[in-house]
């Protein structure tokens, strides 16, 4: 092998090392990742109740924003920017791992500071108080920043989920067209409310999905994660999602700790 | 290859909603693909099972977050590929890794003279020694275009740049293999 390959040498070479590559043998996976999915510790919930969950949460917005209260209340929702809290069902535990993952790459919340592209607001609640775990997921050019609280005294820890809270927060815009298209269900309503002064929403009987534009413009779902109540309000530029399976009021003073 | 964009998009829809069916069905579409992405940056066959099959996860938790009407195909690869570099890099990247290839199976559709197998075999020993000395990401764009015969626009998105750059990746990576190739592999 003297004389340099030309360079379509070069290309059928490597088209042929492409044939002959000695890879892997094809292996069925899906059984295997369906355990994945399944298995308790990670998000079997999401699996097992996504489908049922998602028509329930369809059916209770269209009859929730078939109210006329409501109906203004989801459209002045629809125009917050975007942040997520999920409330847990309970049961009492001694510190368990969270048994499901979180969307994004785990570090440390000065280097989530350091990575999103807005100000992360954080709840000054000491029943809160520094997440136990921080996420943060960029998709294009939206961040989303996950915040997790594992354990809480005086909240339940979700029995699904495996953790007391989850923060979402996020920049975007709700979409009216696609929460009125999609989103809540039966048993769900939605309470305008007023976080130290910022206007928020009070979501009981466990919504699933959640729509909005990101900051893009591009139609976005997110699955809550801890099936329940929910605050969504804006601070700033941010708009915030708490899931916990808290009382209205304990959500509402929650909420106005974040700074 | 497997690209069916508009049956893909329909098995995500329902699979975004719970449907595992539909999520299974996917895995089996491109699980061999998925597969042969990682072994092209792992070198190992366990390596890369295991990593395509994290990725098949992690891109099912994702899938909330999957545009509606974009293509699945590059989309996976590009969760699979950052799994597999992710893993290759936490333990601790050797300088090598070991893809090889199975001599005694014909490729192509053209039986090849005696010496036409021979001088072909020498050059796949040449480039085989130079890419598994690349960088991943250097050895993922050559295959992405010459193994798995993406297009521009699906290795744009599976490699996460712009379309208008996929070109000067590739022709830098191939000017990375001529270099490694002319080092002469004796030390090694």
């Amino acid at each position: 092998m003297t004389e340099p390959m030309r360079e379509d040498e070069l290309e059928a070479t490597l088209r042929d090392i492409g044939g002959h590559l000695d890879y892997p043998r094809p292996v069925a996976m899906a059984s295997a990742v369906n355990a994945r999915l399944r298995a308790p510790r990670r998000r079997a919930w999401r699996f097992a109740l996504a489908p049922a969950l998602a028509t329930v949460a369809t059916l209770a917005l269209a009859i929730t924003l078939a109210l006329p209260d409501a109906r203004a209340a989801a459209q002045e929702f629809l125009h917050l920017r975007g942040i997520d809290i999920f409330p847990v069902p309970s049961i009492p535990a001694t510190l368990p791992p969270p048994k499901i993952t979180f969307p994004g790459e785990r570090m440390t919340l000065a280097e989530a500071r350091a990575r999103i592209r807005f100000v992360p607001v954080l709840p000054s609640d000491p029943d809160l108080g520094a997440p136990d775990d921080v996420y943060v997921e960029t998709i294009g050019t939206s961040d989303r920043l996950t915040l997790v609280y594992r354990q809480r005294s005086g909240i339940p820890i979700s029995p699904e989920a495996g953790v007391a809270a989850v923060v979402v927060e996020v920049r975007g815009t709700v979409d009216e067209n696609l929460l009125l298209g999609k989103a809540t269900s039966p048993g769900t309503t939605v309470d305008p409310v007023n976080v130290s002064g910022a206007r928020g929403y009070w979501i009981e009987g466990a919504p699933h999905l959640f729509f909005y534009r990101d900051a893009n413009g591009n139609a976005t779902q997110d699955t809550m994660r801890l099936a329940g109540n929910t605050l969504v309000w804006e601070r700033g530029d941010v708009t915030l999602r708490l899931e916990a399976h808290v009382s209205k009021d304990q959500a509402l003073r929650l909420g106005a700790s974040f700074r | 290859m497997e690209g069916r964009p508009t049956e893909d998009a329909s098995l995500v829809e329902r699979a975004k909603h719970g449907d595992e069916h539909a999520y299974a069905e996917l895995v089996t579409r491109y699980q061999a693909l998925a597969a042969r992405t990682a072994y092209v940056i792992t070198g190992s066959d366990e390596e890369a099972e295991d990593a395509a099959q994290e990725g098949f996860v992690k891109a099912y938790y994702a899938l909330d977050r999957f545009r509606p009407g974009a293509p699945f195909r590059p989309w996976l690869l590009r969760i699979v590929a950052n799994e597999a570099i992710n893993r290759r890099k936490a333990a601790g990247r050797r300088p090598t890794v070991g893809l090889s290839v199975v001599e005694d199976r014909p490729s192509g559709d053209t039986a090849l003279s005696p010496e036409g197998a021979a001088l072909a075999s020498e050059r796949r020993t040449l480039v085989l020694d130079a890419l598994r000395k690349m960088k991943e990401e250097d050895r993922l764009v050559i295959a992405y275009r010459y193994f798995f015969d993406l297009s521009e626009a699906e290795m744009a998105d599976a490699l996460g740049v712009a379309r208008g750059t996929v070109k000067s990746r590739l022709s830098r990576a191939l000017g990375r293999l001529r270099a490694l190739m002319d080092e002469v592999p004796r030390n090694d």
